[in-house]
C-alpha cells in the first residue's frame, strides 16, 4: 500500500506553506471580489447621485430664470402707464404714455442681463418695446409669429417658447427663450388688449447647461414638452440624424434614470422635469461607468495580488519558523540514527516541540545507558563462560581422577577402572564437544551422572546418590555446567568430612513457567552465619574469584534475568539444599 | 528539501509574473490614453468668419465625444497658401495622429499632403479637397447636389418660360465648377428656359453688383438669377433691390449672412442653399478617429445642404443653420 495522496508532501514546511497559501488565496480572492463589488456599486451609486444632483441644480436654475421672467411679465402688465396707454384713445397722450412704458421696460432690461427684450404689442397693431429707436417689424409680421399666436390662444396664461431666433426687430436675430402672455381683459372697460413678450437671453441657458460635466463625454440637454430641443450641445448633428436622442422615450418617462441603447453605445438619461414641462436630461455613457468599473477591477486585482504576495511571503516565513525546531529535531534524530547518542537537542521553548525535544533527549540518554549496560553484560558473560569452562575440567580434578585410576589398576580393580575411565571419557567428551551455552537438561544430567560416578569411586563409596528429575523436563534447556559446581560443593564441603555414608539427591520439577532443580545432601550443613556469608558472597556482582557457585548464580541471572538463580537452605548437622531456578525453555522438536 | 525549494520558487515566480503582467497592463493602458493629438488646419484662423467658427464648434464637440485632443493651427487669411504649407511642413515633425485639412489651394498643397501621408499620418480633407483625392476621406458639401437644389428651387418660383443668369465667383475652383454644373444640369431638361453665359463676381459683392448691372442692361428679359456664393448673391440682390425689381426677378443664393437673411425676409432673395459647417467639423474628427483606429471609411462624405426660404427660415432645424449660436 504505497499510494500517496497528492496532498501529502514530504515536508511539513511545504504542507504548512501550501495550507496557508490556499487559505490566503481564498480569503484574498473573496475579499478582493467583495471590495470590487462594493466599490463598483458605490461608484455607480455616486455617479448617479452626482448626476441627479447636478441635473436638479440645472433644473432649479432654469426654473428660477423662467419664474423671474414670469414675475417680470406680471410686473410689466400691472404697470399703470400701460393700462392708461391701452384705455386712452387720445393719440397725443398715447404717444406720451408709450414713451413712459418704453422707458419702464428699458429700466427692467438694463437692470437684468438675462433679459434680452420686452415688448408689448396691442391689438390695434402698435408695439411698445424697451428700445425707443428700434425698427420693429410690422404688425402683420409680428402677429404671425409663434409667441403672439400662442399667447392669444392661451388667453392670458403664460406661454413659454422653445429656444429660437427672435426676429421682432429688423436685422436683429438673437437666440432667446420667449415668454408671452395676453393681457387679461377687464370686461368692464373698453380698452384694447395686447400681448406682452419677455425674451430671456439664450446665453443664460447655454452657459448653464454647457458647463455641466458628466464624465468625459456626458452632457446635458433640455427638451420642451413637445420634444423640441431647447438646448443640446450637438443640436445640428441631431437634426441631420447622425446622432439621435430617445426623445419620445424621454417625454413619456417620469423623473429618474432610464437606460437607452445597447452595449457600449448605451446611454443613461437622468431626467428631471420642471413645472413648465421642460425636461432637463443628463446623459452619461454607460461605458464610462464601465471604464470606472474596469479601473476598480484593476485596482482590486492589483491590491489583491500585492496582499497575496505579502501574505504568501509571510506564510513561507511563518511555516519556516514553525517547522524550524522540528527540522532541527529531525537532524538530531538522524544523527542518533547513525549512532551518535551524545548529541542533545537544545530546548528553546516549552511548547509541544520543546516537550518532544526533551523526551527525545531523555530517550537517547536511556538508550545510551542501556547500550552501555548491554556491552557490560556481554563482557561479563564472556568472562563467566570462560570461568565455566575452567570449572568444567579442573586440572586438579583430572590428576586426582587419574591417580585414582592408577591406584585402582595397581590393586587390580579392573571393573572399577573401566567404569571410571569410561565415565571420565564421557565427561571430557561432553564438555569439549559442544560449544553451545544452552543444552537439554537430559544432557546436563548425563554429565552430572558421569561426574558423580567418578567422584563416588574416588571417595570409595562415601556417599550414595539419586537423580530424580521429572522426565517431562528432560528436553528443557538449561545452562551448561550448572549442576557440576553444586555437586562438587556438596561433596567437598558437605560430605567429605562426614563419617559414614551420605546421600546426594538431585531432583527436578516443573512449576508454572519455571523449573527448579535441587541438589541436596545430608552432610554437615551450615549454621546461619555461614549461610548468610555464603549468600552475600554469591550475590556480589564482581570481584569474587574461584567460587564456583557464585559464577553459576551470576551466569543464570545474566542469561535468564534477576528473578532466576540459586537459593540455599541449610541446617547444621542436617545438610544443605541448593535450588536452581531457571525459566521453562522447551527445546526444539 | 529539493522539492520544497522548487515549489517555493514556482510560487514566487507565479506571483512575480502576475504582478508584472498587471503593472504592464496598467502602464500600457495609460500610454494608450495618452495618445498624440489630431491637428485641425482650417483655411484661416480669424474668429469673425462664422463658417469656420461653427466648423470649429463641430470639431470640438466631436473631440469631446470621442475623447481625443484636437489642436488647431492656421493662417490669418484664406489666400496665404505658402503659410498653410509651412504649417503643415512643421506639423509633420510633431507627428500628430491625424491631420484634418481644409486646403486653401486645390493643387499647390498636394506635395505637402503627399509628405504627410508618407510620414504615416492620416490625412482628412474637409470643405476643400485636393487634386487627386489623396486624403483618406474628403468631408464636404456635395456641391453638385447643392447646385441641383438651387436650380430646382429657382424652377419653382419662375414662369415656365424664362431667361436665367448664373453669377459664379471664380473660374478655377472645383467647388464653383461643381455648383455650376449642378445648376445647369437641373435646368437642362427645361427647353423653354434659357440659361445665359456665366458671369463672375470674383467673390466680391461690389464686383457682383457691377457684372449683374451690366448683364441686366444687355439682357433685360432675365427673370431668374443664381448667385453661386454669398458675395455673388448679395451683389445680385442689391441690384434687384436698387432697381425695384424684387418679385419680378427671382434670386437664389448660396450660404448665409446677415445681408442674405435680410434680403430673404424682404423677399429679394427667394432661397439660399446653406452648407453645414458644424457637421463638417464633427464628421471630420469622427472620420479621423475611425481612420486612426483602422476602420474603413468612405473616401468622400457629403455633409449635405439645405434650401432655406422665407417660409422655413425659422423652423427649429433651419434657424440653427442660418443663425448659428456662436458664443
Amino acid at each position: 500500500m504505497k499510494f500517496r495522496s497528492p496532498l501529502q508532501f514530504k515536508s511539513i514546511h511545504t504542507s504548512f506553506a501550501i495550507a496557508f497559501s490556499c487559505l490566503i488565496l481564498c480569503t484574498t480572492v473573496i475579499l478582493s471580489f467583495t471590495s470590487y463589488q462594493l466599490s463598483a456599486d458605490a461608484v455607480t451609486e455616486n455617479s448617479r447621485d452626482y448626476t441627479t444632483e447636478l441635473i436638479n441644480q440645472v433644473n432649479i436654475n432654469i426654473e428660477t430664470y423662467i419664474e423671474n421672467m414670469e414675475s417680470i411679465s406680471t410686473l410689466a402688465l400691472s404697470n399703470d402707464n400701460l393700462k392708461r396707454y391701452l384705455s386712452n384713445p387720445n393719440t397725443a397722450e398715447k404717444d406720451q404714455l408709450s414713451k413712459q412704458v418704453s422707458s419702464f421696460f428699458q429700466s427692467i432690461v438694463e437692470s437684468r442681463n438675462d433679459i434680452a427684450s420686452i415688448m408689448f404689442v396691442d391689438s390695434s397693431g402698435e408695439a411698445v418695446s424697451d428700445r425707443s429707436d428700434a425698427q420693429v417689424k410690422s404688425y402683420p409680421e409680428l402677429s404671425g409669429q409663434e409667441w403672439y399666436k400662442q399667447a392669444i390662444e392661451a388667453q392670458g396664461r403664460v406661454v413659454i417658447s422653445s429656444s429660437h431666433v427672435q426676429h421682432i426687430y429688423q436685422k436683429e436675430y438673437r437666440w432667446v427663450v420667449s415668454i408671452s402672455r395676453q393681457l387679461d381683459l377687464d370686461k368692464n372697460t373698453t380698452s384694447s388688449s395686447g400681448v406682452l413678450l419677455v425674451d430671456l437671453n439664450y446665453n443664460v441657458i447655454n452657459d448653464l447647461a454647457k458647463q455641466i460635466r458628466l464624465g468625459q463625454r456626458g452632457y446635458v440637454f433640455i427638451v420642451d414638452p413637445l420634444g423640441n430641443l431647447i438646448y443640446h450641445p450637438q443640436q445640428q448633428i441631431i437634426y441631420t440624424a447622425l446622432k439621435s436622442e430617445e426623445i419620445p422615450m424621454i417625454l413619456s418617462s417620469p423623473d429618474g434614470s432610464i437606460v437607452a441603447g445597447k452595449g457600449s453605445d448605451s446611454k443613461i438619461y437622468t431626467i428631471r422635469t420642471n413645472r413648465y414641462g421642460w425636461k432637463v436630461v443628463g446623459t452619461t455613457y454607460a461605458d464610462e461607468l464601465i471604464v470606472n468599473k474596469k479601473e476598480i477591477q484593476f485596482n482590486s486585482a492589483l491590491w489583491g495580488i500585492i496582499c497575496l504576495i505579502i501574505a504568501l511571503a509571510i506564510s513561507i516565513l511563518l511555516s519556516y519558523t514553525l517547522t524550524k525546531p522540528i527540522k532541527r529535531l529531525d537532524a538530531h534524530m538522524k544523527k542518533a540514527e547513525k549512532g551518535d547518542f551524545d548529541n542533545r537537542v537544545e530546548i528553546e521553548s516549552s511548547n509541544e516541540i520543546g516537550k518532544l525535544s526533551r523526551t527525545f533527549n531523555l530517550m537517547i540518554g536511556k538508550i545510551k545507558d542501556l547500550m552501555n549496560q548491554i556491552v557490560e553484560e556481554q563482557e561479563m558473560k564472556r568472562i563467566s563462560e570462560l570461568k565455566a569452562l575452567q570449572a568444567q575440567i579442573q586440572p586438579h580434578f583430572l590428576y586426582n581422577t587419574l591417580d585414582s585410576i592408577i591406584w585402582m589398576a595397581e590393586t587390580g580393580k579392573m571393573d572399577e577402572v573401566v567404569e571410571m575411565t569410561s565415565a571420565l571419557s564421557k565427561l571430557l567428551r561432553s564438555s569439549i564437544s559442544k560449544g553451545e551455552e544452552l543444552i537439554p537438561i537430559a544432557v546436563e544430567l548425563e554429565h552430572i551422572h558421569n561426574y558423580l560416578t567418578i567422584q563416588n569411586i574416588r571417595y570409595r563409596n562415601k556417599f550414595t546418590y539419586s537423580i530424580d528429575v521429572d522426565p517431562s523436563i528432560h528436553e528443557c534447556k538449561i545452562l551448561k555446567i550448572i549442576l557440576q559446581p553444586l555437586v562438587e560443593n556438596a561433596i567437598y564441603h558437605g560430605i567429605k568430612h562426614m563419617a559414614g555414608v551420605s546421600h546426594i539427591q538431585i531432583t527436578g520439577r516443573r512449576y508454572e513457567g519455571y523449573i527448579e532443580i535441587q541438589v541436596s545432601d545430608d552432610g554437615i550443613g551450615m549454621n546461619d552465619e555461614q549461610l548468610r556469608y555464603l549468600i552475600s558472597r554469591i550475590n556480589m556482582t564482581e570481584g569474587v574469584k574461584g567460587v564456583g557457585i557464585h559464577n553459576v548464580n551470576h551466569r543464570i541471572k545474566l542469561y535468564f534475568g534477576r528473578s532466576y538463580g540459586l537459593t540455599f537452605e541449610s541446617e547444621l548437622e542436617e545438610g544443605t539444599t541448593v535450588t536452581v531456578r531457571i525459566p521453562e525453555l522447551e527445546g526444539e522438536g | 528539501m529539493k522539492k520544497k525549494k522548487v515549489i517555493q520558487i514556482v510560487i514566487v515566480a507565479v506571483i512575480v509574473l502576475t504582478a508584472s503582467v498587471g503593472v504592464f497592463i496598467k502602464v500600457s493602458q495609460e500610454l494608450a490614453s495618452n495618445e498624440r493629438p489630431i491637428l485641425f488646419v482650417p483655411k484661416l484662423m480669424v474668429d469673425k468668419l462664422e463658417f469656420w467658427q461653427v466648423m470649429n464648434q463641430g470639431v470640438m464637440t466631436a473631440a469631446k465625444e470621442y475623447k481625443v485632443e484636437v489642436k488647431m493651427l492656421g493662417t490669418e487669411t484664406e489666400s496665404d497658401i505658402d503659410g498653410q504649407i509651412a504649417i503643415l511642413e512643421k506639423a509633420i515633425e510633431d507627428k500628430p495622429k491625424a491631420i484634418i485639412l481644409a486646403a486653401s489651394d486645390y493643387n499647390r498643397l498636394v506635395p505637402v499632403a503627399d509628405k504627410i501621408i508618407d510620414a504615416g499620418i492620416k490625412l482628412i480633407t474637409v470643405d476643400s479637397g485636393l487634386n487627386g483625392g489623396i486624403s483618406s476621406s474628403f468631408i464636404a458639401t456635395d456641391n453638385y447636389a447643392a447646385g441641383l437644389k438651387a436650380g430646382q428651387s429657382l424652377i419653382k418660383v419662375i414662369p415656365s418660360e424664362a431667361t436665367i443668369a448664373i453669377v459664379n465667383y471664380v473660374k478655377v475652383s472645383a467647388t464653383a465648377m461643381d455648383r455650376e454644373r449642378g445648376v445647369r444640369d437641373s435646368l437642362s431638361s427645361y427647353t423653354n428656359i434659357k440659361v445665359l453665359d456665366t458671369v463672375y463676381s470674383e467673390s466680391s459683392a461690389q464686383k457682383g453688383y457691377e457684372v449683374v448691372t451690366e448683364l441686366l442692361k444687355s439682357e433685360p428679359s432675365i427673370t431668374g438669377i443664381i448667385g453661386l456664393n454669398e458675395p455673388s448673391a448679395v451683389g445680385a440682390a442689391r441690384v434687384i433691390k436698387d432697381k425695384g425689381l424684387a418679385g419680378r426677378i427671382k434670386l437664389i443664393g448660396f450660404d448665409s449672412s446677415m445681408d442674405e437673411i435680410a434680403f430673404l425676409e424682404e423677399g429679394v432673395l427667394q432661397a439660399t442653399v446653406v452648407q453645414k459647417p458644424f457637421n463638417m467639423g464633427y464628421l471630420a474628427v469622427q472620420t479621423a478617429v475611425q481612420v486612426t483606429s483602422g476602420e474603413k471609411v468612405n473616401s468622400s462624405i457629403d455633409t449635405g445642404s439645405e434650401v432655406i426660404t422665407k417660409d422655413n427660415m425659422y423652423t427649429n432645424e433651419n434657424q440653427k443653420l442660418l443663425f448659428p449660436f456662436v458664443e
